[in-house]
Order: C-alpha cells, then structure tokens, then sequence
C-alpha cells in the first residue's frame, strides 16, 4: 500500500505568543487588550466589568465594581478609570476611583489606589480581570497598614461609624 | 274724440274679419269658398278622429280622393295648424281607451310574473298607435307631433312595475336568438294572416321601438345585456382554468349575442356592412365588459389558480389578455397579497408549502405580466415574511440538493442548471430594450427572466448563508452514509457548482475528499491489521460543527479505538486522531446465556451495555462516572431505554438497572417487536446554523452586557461601533437593532429616547 500523502494542511494557528516579547508594538498590545476583553466578557465574575470608553481607543477603559457581599460595602457600585500604557503589560496600568469611595486605601479626593499589585508588586501575568477581582477584596478587607485615608484606617474597627462615613460620601451610579 | 278708440278697433276688428273671410274663401265667389271649407274640414276631422279600436262596427268608409281634397283646400286656408291642434285634442280625450287596456294587461303581468303580457301590451299598444297614426302624407311635422304626444301618454301611464316586467321580456330575448321551439303566446303575436317573421323576437323589438322604449329604456337595455353576459361567464368559467375561456367566451358572443345585438342596436341597417358599423361601438363596449367580468372572477379566484398552476395556465393567459384591455392590475395586486396574508403567510403554514406557492407565484405571474411588476409588488411582503422564518433557507438548499423525501422539488428537472443571476443593471444599449411599466415603482428592479433558485436565493442579501447552510446539510448527509457511495452527493455538488461557482463550494468539496480519503485510509490501516471499526477522518477546520462532548468508550470498545489510532498514527506519524465520541453507529451481537441479540445503535448505548459486561448492575451515576461523560443523566437513561425496550436491561426499582442474562418470561415476546433494533438518534450530529447563530449571539450579548455596565447608556449607533470588540461580529445596524428589541422582550434592556440601558 502506497502511502498517501495528507493533502488539506490544516489552517496554522492563528495566534501568536503574547508574552515574553521585548519588541513592544502597539499592535501587540492592542492584541492583548483585545484578548483580555474578550476573556473578561466571557468569563462570569459576579460584581466586577470594564469595558472600553470608546471604540476609538482601546487604552482607556471604564470600570465597575460591585462591594462583595458581606462586607461594609456590600450592595454599592463604584465605578473605576483603567489607563493602560503603551507598554502594557509590562507596566501596571494606572487605575483610579472615579466615584469618590471612602475606603482607608484610597484617596477620597483623587480616586488613587494604593495596591500592591499596581506598583511595584506588578507582573505581565495579572490582567485586567485579576486587578478587578483584586480591587473587590480589597473594598472588604483593607490593608490599613499604609493608608491613603488615614481617618478611614482609623475608624475601620467601628464598622457603624465607618458605614455612616462611607454613605456620606457615596454617590449612587445612574446607570 | 271719446269714439276714437272704439272706431279704431271696430276698423281693426273688420280688416281682420275679412282678411279670415278671405282666407277660408279664398276669393271665391259668395261663401262657396267658405262651404266647402267647412265640408273639408269635417271630413279632415271625421278622417283623423282617433276611433275606439275594440268598437266594432266598421269605420265609415273613406274616399281617399276626397280626404286628399279636403286636406289640400284646409291647406289652401292655411288651417292645418289648427287641425292638429284639434286633433291632439280629441287624442287626449281618447286615450282613456289605451289607459284602460295598457291596466288590463299590467293587472295580469302583476298578478302572474309572466312577460308574456307585457309583449302582448307593446303589441296592442302598437295597434292603438298605427290605428291613431295620421297618414305620412300630411307631413312630418303632424307625424312627429302625434308620436310624442303619444309616447308620452303611454310612458305616463306606464307602472313602476313595468321596468321589471321589461326587464324579464328582455332576458327573454336572448333565449330567442336560438331557441328552437319560440313559446307560443310569442307566436301568436304575429297576426295569423302575416307570414312569420324571419325572427320570433323582431316584432316585439319594432314594436318597442315604435314605442319609443329602447331609447326611453337605454340604459336598461344594455344592463340586461351585461348582467346576462356576466352570468354566462360566471356560470361557464368559474372554477374551470384549465383551459382558456376567452376565445370561447367570444365565440359565444358572436354566436348569441352579436344576433341579439342587431335587434336593439342595427335595426335599421339595410346590409351587412352598415349593421357592423353600427354595432361597432356597442361591441367593442361589449366585449371590455366581458374582460372586466373576466378579470374580476379571476381576481377573486387567483390565489387557487395559483396553487392549480401549472393545471391552471388557461385561466393565466386570458387573465393576461384581459389585464391588456381593464385596467385592474391593482387590484389583482391587492386581492392577491390579501390572499397570501390571509392564507400562506401565517405561522399554520409549512415553510415549504409557502415556498412551493412561492414560486407558483413567480410562474404564474409571469405569465400574466412578463416584466415582473406585478410580481414585484406581490412578493415582497412573501419574501420578506420567508426571511424570517429560520428553516426557510434549510427548505430551498433542500430542494436544490433534490431532497428525496419531497419527491416535489421546488425546481423543475427541466430547467437547465445556471449559474446564480445578480440583479443586473440596465443594458440601455440592448436594441430591445423597454422602459419600465408605468405602474412599477421607484424601487422596481428589472428582474429579467432569471431562474427560479436565483429569486430564491436572491430572497437573502448574501450567498454565503446558503453555502453555510449547505455545509451542515451535507456534512448531515454525509455522516448518515454508511455504504461508502457518495456518487449522489458528488453529482449533487457537481450540480450545486453551477449555481454558486466553483470557490463557495470549495469547503464541500473538501468534505466530500475527506470521506472518500477515509475511505482509503481506512482500508489501508484494515489491510495492516484488520478491526471492526472503520473510522472517518474529517477535517476540523472545513467541517461545521459536529455534536461534541466527551465520554470515555469503556472496555473492549475503547481497545478498539486504541488499536485503530496506532495503526492511523503508524500511516501518518504527523497525524493525531480526536474521536468525536457521540457519532457514529456500532452493529453489536451482544452474548447472553440464553440467547443472542444483535443491535446496531449509537456510540453512547453501545458503551453502557459494554460496561454490564463488567457487572450486572448499574446506577445511572455509576455509568457516567465509569465514562468520565459530561453527557446530561437523560441521555443516559434514554440509552439504557434503548435496551430495556430489547428486553436486555430492566429498570429494578429507583435507579438500579440490571442485566437479564435470562431472558424474562413473557416479557421477551412482545416487546423487541414494539420498537426496530436500530434505533436513530433523532437529534442530527451537525450543529445546525441556528444553533450556531446562538451560540455566537451569546457572545455579543456578553459585550453588550459589558459595555451597558459600564457606559450607562449607548445608543445603538455607539453599541454598534462598540461591537467591533467583538471578534466576528459582522451584524448590521437593523440586525442589532432586531436582537436589542428581541432583548428589550425578554426584559434584558430599555430603551428610552433611542438610548439603551440595562434592565437591573
């Protein structure tokens, strides 16, 4: 018997490694982002989203996160601003309160965030669906050793009052 | 000075009595002149005297010489005025004597229906009249007078129920034309010394017409004409398409109606050709009648016609002919696209039954309008309905690949296979070229006589549906052959080429390799080392998707595939096989202690009774944790069904099935015969493109999901430009704004002032 040789090639694989590339060109980076967004889209996390401000730009998204049940926060959305550099991902994106939230590891004034994870604890692996996971817990468990907000650190221990602090300053999202 | 005036008069009074003394006398010597006008005078008088017809006694005689006589010398005297005047005067006092009869006659037509009286009165009032008639030499003027004035009495004594009466006389006289045997009262209107006449009717018509009442009753002559001929065609033609009536129809008209027409319209004509040119104008009013009535009986029966077609060609092409001359077009239009709302384009309706009537409509119209205006205006709402219900392309790619259970395809045999036809642009340089009917519209596209399947495909914007559904019909059809002829799909291919070009179906060509190159593979790996199973090696990439998930084949079964994927691995080392587990069929002789029973099923049955191999009881749990199977309980239970109802398994209480390695009693008997041994998965392999479509709309709804969170509210312009995120979302603005109103239904979303918002 003769051999037979295949004669329908499969299509190549379509897609091209993502990390560990040096050369960062923008295209590559809008491929990630894309690929972050659809997997976000897809995946079912309960209480966190992002999405793109505008089909023009795919560096600046909007962001929504739900206060994980159980906690202080629970039952109040808060909306973010996700920045992300050209040389994501190597770099941390810059992300933001948009809503003014009062929580002792962000700044009631400027929305800034201090997390570990987007300074100098940051890594080409996390995404943006583990930033908006990361960001839900630390809504309910701060870490009030170096705070933004000090009165908020302070009174964390007294959640009555610090629940009252933190309606004072929410502001419900008109979605 | 006081009798001037009366002296004046007196002077006027003798100038003016002599001037009459001198007319009447007429310069005659003494009063002779005015003796013998007295004499004629009277003998006018007596002569002209309208006498009493039913008197008896005999009329005095009359010397012709001396009446002429008389007349000249009241002429001389220039008293004939006066004459007339006298003698309407004594008609009028007469004409009690016809009231009296013309009441007799009518008492009688009330009384019975019968229009043999009214006949009898026209004739009788005809003698009154002719026995009245002043002689024709004393002038047309007395003549002219005379018969008005007694036209007038008869028309003023006449009762309303004469116009019915008439009427009825009237209907009567069609049958005159050719009836054989003319009823006898007719005959004996013809008094019995006259030879009778060439005509049983012409009497009675030169009576009418001496009567003045064909053109007092014009307006109803004619309409007794078309209701007859209106009742004729609806009794001659309704239902009956078959043939074309129109020619035969005319016929009739000639034959009975042209006759008849000579007596009310051509009485007077002297020959032939003077008869036509008088009939001429009536005629041709006529026959458009004729036409309208025609057009309206097909109007209202088209929607039958058309679903006789083609039995129905006749009634077709007089519809045709007849749209040529009314000008109905609209209506039809108008009566058709009610039918086919009323009764084709509701949910009741099978989509191939709309399809099939579909294109009787094209067929049809065409004959009856050629251009395709009418159809234009008739199809839209049909095609437009067709596209959205979702099995409608899965019924045309049927039909194109001559789906055999149909046995009536949509597209005649006949037909020469063309390539698909785009909408072309007008040739304005082809010398046959014609502007557009007046009645098509703006958006009316010249549909040149392009074949059926393009109008059909032409149904959706692109080919590609169809290639994509074409795809999961033949991977379908593929996958269900077992005995290794695939000429038919070949040839069906090969057909399909034609069609839609050799690049669409390059992916079915693909498909179609991949079977026979199994084929070959397979009897290259047997000739190796001979096994059971023959596998079919298709290639992901150009297949639609196939039914997946997982399941482990246990025992000797899954042995066998090993064996076989080594010795595939061996002929092509660069090669891996990925078993779609849920396809296929296993022909098993299954080994009991009492008997043996051979099955051919599908993969997952095969693969629990494999497993009552190991023991002979099993719970519905134990089995998909044996087959590490993602598969739904159901599928199992419906697996094991397959062997219970063979009597192999039986169900022993809650969720326990156990072997009978025995068969029961009583239970073998009957049951295997209530069900064929092979059963067939109803559920096709293939994911059908709806399926597909589903799957993909899930992922867009996701987006759009994401982009409401976050956004707050979009419009769909912005959800649209927003979606090209998405990967392969390649839906227009109208479809997305049909999947946001479908999500706005489901309470998924607002909307407000065009601006969409999730529902929270």
């Amino acid at each position: 018997m003769e051999q037979i040789t295949p004669t329908i090639a499969p299509p190549r694989a379509a897609k091209a490694p993502v990390t560990g590339q040096t050369t960062e060109s923008l295209g590559s980076v809008t491929k990630r982002l894309s690929s972050e967004l659809m997997t976000l889209m897809m995946s079912s996390s309960p209480g966190i989203s992002a999405f793109p401000k505008s089909d023009a730009n795919l560096f600046e998204w909007v962001g929504t996160i739900e206060g994980p049940s159980g906690t202080i926060y629970a039952g109040l959305t808060y909306k973010i601003s996700i920045n992300f550099p050209a040389n994501y991902p190597y770099a941390a994106p810059t992300i933001k309160f948009d809503s003014p939230c009062y929580h002792p590891n962000v700044d009631i004034n400027s929305g800034a965030i201090c997390l570990d994870i987007l300074q100098d604890k940051w890594s080409a692996v996390y995404s943006v669906q583990t930033i908006l996971l990361s960001l839900q817990s630390l809504l309910g468990e701060p870490n009030n050793a170096s705070p933004l907000n000090p009165d908020a650190a302070r009174i964390w221990d007294t959640p009555q009052e610090f629940k009252t602090q933190v309606m004072r300053y929410y502001r419900p999202i008109d979605a | 000075m006081n009798f001037q005036p009366h002296e004046k008069l007196s002077k006027h009074v003798v100038s003016k009595w002599s001037a009459s003394f001198g007319r009447l006398n007429r310069e005659q010597t003494g009063i002779t002149g005015l003796l013998s006008f007295s004499e004629a005078w009277t003998i006018a008088r007596d002569f002209l005297y309208p006498r009493d017809l039913t008197d008896a006694s005999p009329p005095p005689p009359k010397k012709i010489r001396d009446v002429k006589a008389a007349f000249d010398v009241l002429a001389q005297c220039k008293m004939l005025p006066v004459l007339m005047e006298d003698f309407l005067e004594d008609m009028h006092k007469q004409q009690y004597l016809v009231t009296r009869e013309i009441k007799i006659f009518m008492d009688k037509y009330d009384a019975t229906s019968d229009p043999q009286y009214i006949a009898k009165m026209a004739i009788r009032v005809v003698e009154w009249y002719k026995g009245w008639s002043p002689p024709s030499e004393l002038g047309g003027t007395l003549a002219a007078a005379y018969t008005l004035n007694f036209q007038t009495h008869i028309y003023s004594v006449l009762p309303p129920s004469f116009t019915r009466g008439f009427k009825a006389l009237l209907n009567l006289t069609f049958n005159l034309v050719h009836m054989a045997s003319v009823p006898e009262w007719m005959s004996s209107l013809v008094p019995a010394n006259h030879p009778p006449p060439a005509r049983a009717d012409s009497p009675l018509w030169s009576a009418f017409d001496k009567l003045g009442l064909l053109d007092r009753y014009e307006s109803l002559v004619s309409s007794v004409c078309y209701e007859y001929i209106e009742a004729y065609i609806l009794e001659t033609c309704t239902k009956r398409w078959d043939e074309s009536m129109l020619v035969a129809i005319r016929e009739w008209m000639t034959d009975n109606i042209v006759p008849w027409m000579i007596m009310p319209y051509a009485r007077g004509a002297r020959n032939a050709e003077e008869a036509r040119s008088m009939l001429q104008g009536v005629g041709s009013r006529l026959d458009f009648h004729v036409c309208k009535t025609l057009t309206d009986l097909r109007t209202s029966e088209i929607f039958d016609i058309i679903v006789d077609y083609p039995d129905s060609s006749g009634a077709l092409h007089d519809l045709k002919e007849c749209l040529q001359r009314v000008d109905q077009r609209s209506q039809l239009v108008q009566t058709l696209r009610k039918a086919n709302n009323k009764r084709l384009l509701h949910p009741g309706a099978d989509t191939k039954d709309i399809l099939t009537q579909y294109v009787s409509i094209i067929r049809c119209l065409r004959i009856v309008d050629p251009p395709g205006v009418l159809l234009y205006k008739v199809a839209d709402p049909i095609r437009r309905y067709l596209r959205d219900r979702p099995d409608t392309i899965r019924c045309i790619v049927a039909s194109l690949v001559g789906d055999g259970e149909s046995g009536d395809s949509l597209v005649d045999d006949n037909e020469p296979i063309q390539p698909l036809q785009q909408q072309q642009e007008e040739d304005y340089s082809d010398p046959n070229w014609e502007p557009e009917p007046i009645d098509a519209g703006p958006e009316f596209r010249t549909n040149k006589p392009s074949d059926i399947i393009s109008t059909l495909v032409s149904i959706y914007d692109s080919k590609e549906l169809f290639v994509k559904e074409l795809q999961v019909l033949l991977a379908q059809r593929l996958l269900a052959i077992t005995d290794g002829n695939y000429e038919k799909e070949r040839r069906n291919i090969e057909i399909l080429k034609i069609r839609f070009g050799e690049s669409a179906l390059q992916v079915c060509e693909v498909m179609l390799r991949d079977m026979t190159d199994s084929k070959r593979t397979d009897t290259h790996i047997q000739a190796q080392k001979s096994s059971n199973l023959h596998a079919t090696v298709i290639s992901k990439h150009f297949w639609p998707p196939l039914q997946s998930g997982k399941f482990q084949m246990p025992g000797q079964l899954k042995e066998l595939r090993e064996k076989y994927a080594k010795e595939f691995h061996l002929f092509k080392p660069d090669k891996k096989l990925n078993w779609l587990p849920h396809l296929g069929t296993l022909k098993l002789d299954i080994e009991l202690d009492d008997r043996t029973i051979s099955a051919e099923v599908p993969p997952l049955e095969a693969a629990c009774i494999e497993l009552f191999s190991q023991k002979d009881e099993w719970s519905v749990k134990e089995l998909i944790e044996q087959m590490a199977g993602s598969m739904e309980s159901t599928a199992i239970i419906k697996a094991l069904g397959t062997w219970i109802d063979l009597g192999i398994l039986k169900e022993e209480g809650e969720d326990v099935y156990r072997l009978l390695n025995t068969a029961e009693e009583g239970d073998q008997g009957h049951r295997p015969s209530t069900r064929p041994a092979m059963t067939i998965d109803e559920e096709p392999p293939v994911t059908s493109l709806q399926q597909q479509e589903a799957a993909q709309m899930q992922v867009f709804w996701k987006f759009i999901e994401g982009m409401l969170t976050n956004l707050g509210t979009l419009s769909l312009d912005r959800i649209q430009s927003m979606l090209k995120f998405a990967p392969g979302y390649d839906r227009n603005i109208e479809q997305l704004g049909g999947f946001m109103e479908a999500a706005r239904r489901e309470g998924l979303v607002t909307v407000k002032d065009g601006m969409w918002k999730l529902q929270r």
